[in-house]
């Protein structure tokens, strides 16, 4: 089983909203691997009803804009920030054949994103400590009455 | 990280049991040029922890032997980092096998010369003599299986496998943190006794140990049965037993080509609980409880975020546990580093988010609640010559499920995590005090809302001593076929509440065992 041309920008759209990289923690996003590549082999690879899932779920991410937001658009023509609206609710949504289908790209997309090399460096490494949660408590001096 | 490059470089001068094979002791079936007839006294079906252990006891016992294994052998020096390429080499289906049911449960298994002891946190632990006293009130085992029939057995594996403690330089920060949290509460924990020999706590043990440290039978048992003369034929999946008049002569199995294999003495099965009532079905038989009682072990893992580094990275994959809540809540509570890949699945939320939380990855500690589920299914032919495992966790499996959630939570809280990641549907994705700890207390008990994941395999082939409702007699022989027996966690008559390898390979030892004596006595009769 492949993708078409089509499904693979839909899918490079969809896992690029799941996993759109961090500046800050200076994590390359998903976008900029081989997505393509990586779910070829993985349709290759995988048992047929596998791939059948995959596929189910590229389409359903691709085409949940229109009932997701109302908007007639594929995941690919949206905006980055409508993007993860539209994929964050199908994660979140009340039926489970949905987020089931939707946690299936989110699956394949940690695969391939956090397999690499960069990514796993950054997130090996430890993070900064927490600022103190506790804020200084300002001191007031009650000045002695003199008598 | 420091370790691995440490790994790399030992790569280089370290021998590997793995490395230097007998020659001609290992048959590559994907790479066959032609059909391959030959004759052994014994074929063993399978190379996990059931398989490795029954060849090793016949072939030292003086016969010769065949092992058959579906998957291929991935050397030690072939072991990498990144998940994917473990799913895609070594995993059954790629990782994607799944339990059907009220839910969608990934089940994982070994597919590949070794088994599931490739990826395993190579966890001992005997089986829990109560279980032993339910499988003879219940299923009239009896003094077959018992604990005195079993301890020697598990005797000579701890020593061969060299099972203790983690030690102290590998146990990690996850694995500390739990343990010091137990101790303040009172909660009877303990380090895991593993099979290793000098563990560098690399937390790879679910890619392969990348220093052969830990004992799975890819190491061990299967290269040290080639060295008393077996033979292995990786990559050949065996298609059905030959049963002629009753008895069982041989297997059909194929690679690139077809490999026939006789049997002049039996066939042992040791397929795993899922493929073996499979084959049995593939082979003729017809027994009605063939598929039947199957049962696992299901798991749920919570995230603990700590202001201090956990570092997943270094330590035991799983070094610590708690049992005591095993006979109670039907829970066992225990550690598990993730790998970042398997973690980026967990952590709840996408985007931006979901990035934030891959941050704080190095803060990270993951402890699960696995269940001794009472829910049975069924293994059945699947579409494709695939297996269909169904099964459906009953409401109280999920309330033990969300009980041992409950109290990892509140462990994790007590030990100075900021934030918990329950990851339960419809409670907050990040918990950060504990009293909303009772969130969890008042979820739903639907596996729906629970990501769970399930390893521990048990029955579809069980073992008693009546045919109506049971497929092989606590001889382990078939109950339809001489010269069959069956030796893996399928004849199991129910799970055990712990990790099962130990179990499965002090049954099998103890069938092969008793296999060669009665062998050894055939040919002693016919001299």
């Amino acid at each position: 089983m492949t993708l078409s041309n089509l499904e693979t920008r839909w899918a490079e759209a969809a896992l690029g909203a799941i996993f759109p990289g961090s500046k800050d923690a200076g994590m390359a996003g998903i976008r900029g691997m081989d997505v393509r590549g990586f779910l070829s082999e993985v349709l290759g690879a995988v048992p047929f009803q596998a791939a059948l899932g995959l596929r189910i779920a590229i389409w359903l991410v691709a085409l949940a804009p229109l009932f997701i937001i109302g908007r007639f658009k594929t995941i690919s023509g949206l905006t980055q920030p409508d993007r993860e609206r539209v994929v964050a609710a199908l994660v979140g949504h009340r039926s489970y054949a949905l987020r089931s289908l939707t946690l299936i790209l989110k699956t394949m997309g940690a695969l391939l994103w956090a397999g690499d090399d960069a990514v796993r460096a950054h997130m090996l490494a430890p993070a900064p400590a927490p600022a103190p949660k506790n804020e200084l408590i300002p001191l007031r001096v009650k000045r002695a009455a003199v008598a | 990280m420091s370790h691995d490059h440490d790994h790399h470089h030992d790569h280089d001068h370290t021998h590997f049991p793995d490395d230097d094979l007998p020659e001609g002791s290992v048959v590559d079936g994907a790479a066959l040029t032609k059909d391959i007839e030959e004759a052994f006294d014994f074929i063993v079906v399978g190379s996990g922890a059931a398989g490795a252990v029954a060849a090793h006891t016949l072939a030292k016992a003086g016969h010769s032997v065949a092992i058959v294994e579906e998957g291929p052998w991935v050397k030690t020096r072939e072991f990498g980092e990144r998940v994917y390429e473990a799913f895609r080499r070594m995993y059954r289906d790629s990782g994607t096998q799944v339990l059907e049911g009220h839910s969608y449960i990934p089940l994982i298994q070994g597919r590949c010369v070794g088994g599931s002891t490739v990826m395993n946190s190579a966890i001992a632990h005997r089986t829990p003599e109560d279980v032993l006293a339910e499988w003879d009130e219940n299923f009239g085992l009896g003094a077959h299986v018992s604990a005195k029939a079993l301890e020697p057995h598990f005797d000579a594996l701890e020593q061969e496998l060299n099972v203790h403690a983690v030690n102290d330089d590998v146990l990690g920060e996850n694995n500390r943190l739990f343990l010091d949290e137990a101790r303040k509460e009172s909660l009877p924990a303990r380090k895991m006794h593993r099979y290793e020999r000098n563990c560098r706590g690399s937390g790879r043990c679910v890619t392969g140990c990348p220093s052969a440290a830990k004992q799975g039978m890819n190491v061990s048992y299967v290269p040290w049965a080639l060295a008393l003369g077996a033979r292995i034929f990786a990559s050949c999946r065996v298609e059905r037993v030959i049963i002629e008049g009753g008895r069982a002569t041989g297997v059909l199995a194929r690679g690139s080509h077809d490999v026939r294999l006789r049997a002049r003495r039996g066939v042992i099965v040791a397929a795993s609980t899922i493929q073996t009532p499979n084959i049995l079905a593939r082979s003729g038989l017809r027994s009605r409880a063939i598929g039947e009682h199957f049962q696992c072990h299901p798991g749920f893992g919570v995230g603990g975020v700590f202001d201090n580094p956990v570092t997943m990275g270094f330590g035991a994959t799983q070094g610590a546990e708690c049992i005591a809540l095993r006979r109670t809540e039907k829970i066992k509570l225990e550690t598990i580093s993730m790998a970042p890949e398997l973690a980026a699945v967990r952590i709840p939320g996408i985007g931006h988010e979901l990035m934030q939380r891959m941050g704080s990855f190095a803060n990270l500690a993951v402890w699960a609640v696995v269940v001794r589920a009472e829910a049975e299914g069924t293994v059945r032919p699947g579409w494709g010559g695939r297996d269909r495992v169904k099964l459906s966790l009953t409401p109280r499996d999920m309330e033990h499920t969300r009980k041992g959630t409950a109290i990892l939570a509140r462990m994790m809280f007590e030990a100075g995590a900021r934030e918990v990641w329950p990851g339960i549907y419809g409670l907050p994705g990040v918990l950060t005090s504990v009293d909303q700890v009772k969130l969890i207390e008042q979820a739903p008990a639907d596996s729906r809302l629970f990501s769970m994941i399930t390893t521990h395999l048990f029955g579809a082939a069980r073992m008693g001593v009546d045919p109506r409702t049971s497929v092989v007699g606590p001889d382990f022989q078939a109950h339809e076929a001489r010269g069959l027996w069956v030796v893996d966690s399928s004849v199991f008559p129910t799970n055990l509440g712990v990790n099962p390898q130990h179990s499965i390979m002090g049954m099998s030892r103890l069938a092969a065992t008793r296999i060669a004596q009665a062998a050894s006595r055939g040919s002693s009769a016919a001299a």
